[in-house]
């Protein structure tokens, strides 16, 4: 049991507009151990996006008890939470999110000045670990801007690990790069767990999804699969992957 | 036809949002019509041509005192120098104001002439609709006394007739022969109503006998102002040093007409035009703002027309229509409101004079005001739509339409955003800097204390006649006269009589104190010169600070007592006892020293407006015994109301000479109030302004900021989500807004000072206000700005980060 990072039990979330109350959620219950890559995958509107929104801190459930690293997070305080997201989660967003008024290397270390037992030296030596792990280090005073996607996400990447966190969360991560960059994007997220970190990835790309070694699958916001990938598996899902981007490339040409 | 339907494409969407079409409308209404009435109201005052043929060369040639151009009249003498050195000036002409009493069937009546030498007619381009000009020869000493009258005259004290011409009019006592006729509405130079000759001869009079007057001349081609009034310089310096008794300190100055009176404040207009500017650029900015906003939210519907073909400069077209609406229906509304702003400002300046405001000053829309209209609107159109058209359509429409570059703010458009909020905070601070500063000074202006009461009095100026008063004896026995039949008469208290009430204007001559040098006759000090009869000080509330007032023993031609201000004492006596001390003045003296001892010391009297040189200037006070005047004020205190006073006033002066009129009738606090009148008239309508720059500034700061927040608010989400507290990101966000404040606020806070310091010393704001009034504001927006930073920052931080990270 030590090994569980997080925990969620019967988690809901209800988006309540003024008519309409749309459960996102239902009864969500699973376990993310530690040094695990998971992907959770599911069609638009699923609501994956939201889980993972839950997962990261960044939304509140409805109902439920979700226990992160043994501690009970489901009704602490803002300021916990903040801290919690901070130091134990690190986030890699579709549209990489970098601030534009900051270089790479302040864009990096931006986490890290939010904690206030680090020194300026701590900090450039924590990013320049970071950017190096996601060979990025040689462009730390470009501004995004000046960087293609895939390296803006290497950024991105570098600036969700540059804080040691306890899980990688991982929208869409290729969602916005083409296939050379989304296969180096994903490459640097295999070289990262096998280095140990733990990962949750929310993708719909079956290809992205393949290198995961667990799978959750989400359906109109309940847990419809979830299952450990073996390697037959996921060469299944690489060549249907490829298969459909085949016929998708053909489409296009005729 | 692409044309017309993006208009209507334009206004569908306008008629969407009424609530932003009706704000940005009155917005730009609120804009256009203020910055338009400010330069159509000072360009009716001083800077519209002269109404005649050439009036644009016209030129007036005006006195100044140590610098301060008072459009006061030169010596005839220094008129006759300027004419033979001065180059770059043609048809010299002169002329001299004065008030002339004509009596007619029903009595005498006090009319508006001047006397002018033969071409004042000739240099308007004007003729006499009936008879002729003067002639040279009219224009000497002894020749026959004519005068050409105006048209009104003409109607209504001759019933239009025909054969006016070499009929008699008796003028001040003397017989004249109308010679001409002038056409309807011609009332050149000064409303005037009677022209007659100048007849003064410079060859013919000493220095000290000859009068004063005004000089006119055209202007050549290719000659500009500045040069001719550096050669004046040089002239009236020769002058000065060839005659430094009569002259010192004596100046003169060219320039057109209606300038010659506000030569001085010239800087004050220049800033209130800056003004009108600034508040013009800050509705546009605002509106800007507003249709960028819009703009930025229809991104993708213009990325999807991008994407479908629309050249760029057909989506700018179409962005632009918004713009061009807003601006012109503005435009429009802001015109017919200062329509009836300018009508309304005709009929309250009217009310600033005691008989006709200058004729030049007729307000209402105009070419001018036509002209400006139109560069306005194009300008505020172009300020308003092309910014947010541009930006708009040169957006990447790929990624807009990939959904895939929504994040923190982009770099340019958080330039963008700075550059706005910044120059917002530049441009209200100054705008709101300098109208405060106009506001205090007029403000200032209408509470001074005048140092008379004047509640329940009543004014009238009475003009003897120099034919039938031609001594100093038969003008104090009339003014003695006059004062005791009245106060002997029911229905009038207390009766005062003096050159000059409080509150008016008078001469200033120089002024020597016993036992001071003066190093070749320089350096004489002025000080307003006021004869009064015993009593009147006292009764005017006018109050003793020392010493006594004058009694009857002062009367008398021989005798020489003068009673002085407190503010005279302070200048010129700081450590002594001023009483028994002499003084004379040097002008009027001649060569016979005739010394005035000090017997009293009274209240400072402002003479004039407060805020202008004679109203901050001491005041010594003689006798009208001693020193009789012809023409002279009479206030008298009011027991029945007020027709019955003037009733009796008309038949008592009639009792002593049916030739005299007595004419400016009216309540002594009427006189202040046309002092005050146009400092009101201008508070209310920099209270207007301020308080559009004020409501223009704040909103218009929240309004950038806040849109730059909610621009901003998925960068607030990715800070959230990489642990960022609240507390850390409210600080942040408004040290970003103190950081903004700080780069428009430093020009700006030195921009409005600058404009305030300039103004301040014209319109007697002190340095103390002026800090305390740029302190003030500073707060004021430095508030607004951290609200605006507060508010909208809180408002994102409600949001749960997932959904700030999801905002568009």
């Amino acid at each position: 049991m030590s090994d569980v990072l997080i925990k969620l039990e019967k988690v809901k979330k209800i988006f309540y507009t003024e008519e309409v109350e749309t459960h996102a959620l239902s009864n969500i219950t699973f376990t993310i151990n530690k040094g695990e890559y998971i992907s959770i995958s599911g069609p638009s509107g699923c609501g994956k996006s939201t889980l993972l929104s839950l997962l990261g801190l960044l939304d509140t459930s409805t109902e439920g008890k979700y226990t992160l690293a043994g501690h009970e997070v489901s009704n602490i305080s803002k300021k916990e939470r903040a801290r919690i997201r901070n130091e134990e989660i690190g986030f890699i967003f579709q549209s990489f999110n970098l601030i534009s008024d900051l270089d790479v290397e302040e864009n990096v270390e931006l986490p890290l000045t939010y904690r206030s037992n680090l020194d300026k030296n701590q900090r450039k030596e924590m990013v320049k670990k970071a950017l190096e792990k996601v060979d990025m280090a040689h462009r730390g005073k470009h501004f995004p801007s000046q960087l293609s996607g895939g390296q803006q996400q290497r950024v991105a990447v570098a600036r969700a690990i540059a804080g040691n966190p306890s899980i990688l969360l991982a929208d869409e991560p290729t969602g916005n790069l083409d296939t050379k960059n989304a296969e180096a994007v994903m490459d640097l997220l295999d070289k990262l767990h096998a280095e140990g970190a733990t990962i949750c990835m929310v993708t719909h790309d079956p290809r992205s999804a393949s290198r995961a070694e667990r799978r959750i699958d989400v359906l109109d916001g309940l847990v419809v699969a979830d299952k450990k990938m073996n390697i037959a598996e996921k060469v299944v899902a690489m060549e249907t992957s490829n298969e459909a981007k085949a016929v998708e490339a053909e489409g296009a040409l005729s | 036809m692409m044309v017309l339907s993006d208009l209507k494409y334009a206004i569908r969407l306008l008629s969407k949002s009424p609530g932003f079409t009706i704000l940005t409308t009155i917005v730009m209404a609120a804009g256009i019509g203020l910055s338009i009435y400010l330069f159509s109201f000072f360009n009716t005052m001083v800077f519209k041509e002269m109404p005649f043929e050439d009036g644009d060369s016209l030129v007036q040639l005006s006195s100044s005192q140590n610098g301060v151009r008072n459009a006061g009249p030169i010596n005839l003498h220094d008129y006759q120098e300027i004419r033979t050195n001065l180059k770059g000036l043609s048809e010299f002409g002169a002329y001299s104001v004065s008030n002339l009493n004509v009596s007619g069937r029903d009595g005498a009546r006090r009319y508006s002439a001047v006397a002018a030498e033969p071409n004042i007619f000739q240099l308007t381009r004007t003729k006499p609709i009936l008879g002729r000009e003067f002639t040279k020869a009219e224009n000497q000493a002894g020749a026959e006394r004519v005068v050409v009258i105006g048209y009104d005259m003409w109607q209504n004290q001759f019933g239009g007739d025909p054969k006016i011409i070499d009929q008699t009019l008796r003028i001040s006592g003397i017989s004249h022969r109308i010679i001409g006729v002038m056409p309807a509405g011609y009332v050149f130079p000064t409303n005037t109503e009677l022209w007659t000759p100048l007849r003064e001869d410079a060859t013919q009079l000493t220095r000290g006998n000859s009068g004063d007057v005004i000089g006119l001349a055209h202007i050549q081609d290719g000659v500009s102002m500045e040069e001719l009034n550096r050669q004046l310089a040089l002239v009236m310096q020769r002058i000065e040093q060839k005659y430094p008794k009569t002259n010192n300190g004596i100046g003169a100055y060219i320039s057109t007409i209606p300038l010659a009176g506000d030569a001085d404040t010239v800087a004050v207009i220049y800033s209130v035009h800056i003004i009108a500017i600034l508040i013009l650029i800050l509705a546009s900015v605002n509106v800007g703002n507003l249709l960028l906003s819009r703009a930025v939210e229809r991104g993708k519907e213009t990325a999807i027309r991008v994407a479908l073909g629309a050249p760029r400069s057909r989506l700018i077209s179409q962005m632009l229509w918004e713009s061009i609406i807003i601006c012109t229906v503005g435009g429009i509304v802001g015109l017919l409101v200062l329509a009836w702003g300018l009508e309304a400002t005709q009929a309250i300046t009217k009310t600033f004079f005691v008989d006709k405001p200058p004729f030049w000053w007729q307000f209402g829309i105009d070419a001018f005001t036509i002209k400006l209209f139109f560069i306005f609107v194009v300008g505020t159109i172009l300020i308003t739509g092309l910014l947010p058209a541009w930006k708009n359509s040169g957006a990447d429409f790929n990624a807009v339409l990939r959904d895939g570059t929504r994040g923190a703010l982009s770099k340019k458009s958080g330039r963008l955003n700075r550059f706005l909020i910044i120059s917002q905070i530049f441009v209200s601070l100054t705008v709101l800097i300098a109208a405060t500063v106009m506001m205090v000074g007029n403000f200032k202006a209408t509470r001074a204390d005048y140092g008379a009461k004047t509640e329940n009095i009543l004014t009238a100026a009475v003009l003897l006649t120099e034919s039938k008063y031609d001594t100093p004896e038969k003008q104090a026995q009339f003014a003695k006269a006059l004062q005791s039949r009245l106060e002997n008469t029911v229905g009038i208290g207390d009766v005062m009589i003096a050159s000059a009430l409080p509150g008016s204007y008078t001469s200033t001559p120089a002024l020597a104190l016993e036992g001071r040098e003066y190093t070749e006759d320089k350096g004489y000090p002025r000080a307003n010169y006021i004869v009064v009869t015993p009593g009147s000080l006292a009764k005017l509330g006018v109050e003793l600070k020392k010493g006594r007032y004058f009694n009857t023993s002062d009367e008398g031609l021989g005798k020489g007592s003068v009673i002085v201000t407190d503010s005279f004492v302070a200048r010129h006596f700081p450590n002594e006892s001023p009483i028994g001390k002499r003084i004379r003045t040097v002008e009027l003296d001649g060569d016979q020293p005739n010394w005035l001892t000090i017997v009293g010391v009274v209240e400072h009297t402002i003479q004039g407006a407060s805020y202008e040189e004679s109203g901050k200037a001491p005041s010594v006070f003689r006798p009208f015994a001693q020193s009789p005047r012809t023409q002279m004020t009479v206030a008298m205190e009011m027991k029945l109301d007020s027709d019955k006073v003037i009733r009796t006033l008309r038949k008592t002066l009639e009792s002593i000479d049916p030739e005299l009129p007595a004419f400016r009738v009216e309540a002594y606090a009427e006189s202040f109030t046309r002092h005050t009148g146009p400092m009101l008239f201008i508070t209310s309508v920099f209270l207007l302004f301020g308080i559009a720059a004020i409501v223009l500034a704040t909103s218009g700061i929240y309004g950038v900021m806040s849109n730059t927040i909610n621009q901003r608010t998925q960068e607030i989400g990715v800070k959230r989500a990489l642990g960022a507290v609240e507390q850390r990101i409210t600080k942040e966000f408004l040290m970003s807004g103190v950081k903004q404040l700080l780069w428009g606020g430093i020009p700006g806070l030195l921009a409005g000072c600058g404009m305030g310091f300039a103004m301040s010393s014209m319109l007697g704001v002190g340095n103390a206000d002026l800090l305390l009034v740029s302190l003030s504001l500073v707060l004021i927006i430095g508030g607004t700005v951290l609200m605006a930073t507060y508010l909208p920052t809180k408002r994102a931080l409600q949001m749960e980060p997932s959904q700030a990270l999801r905002h568009e």
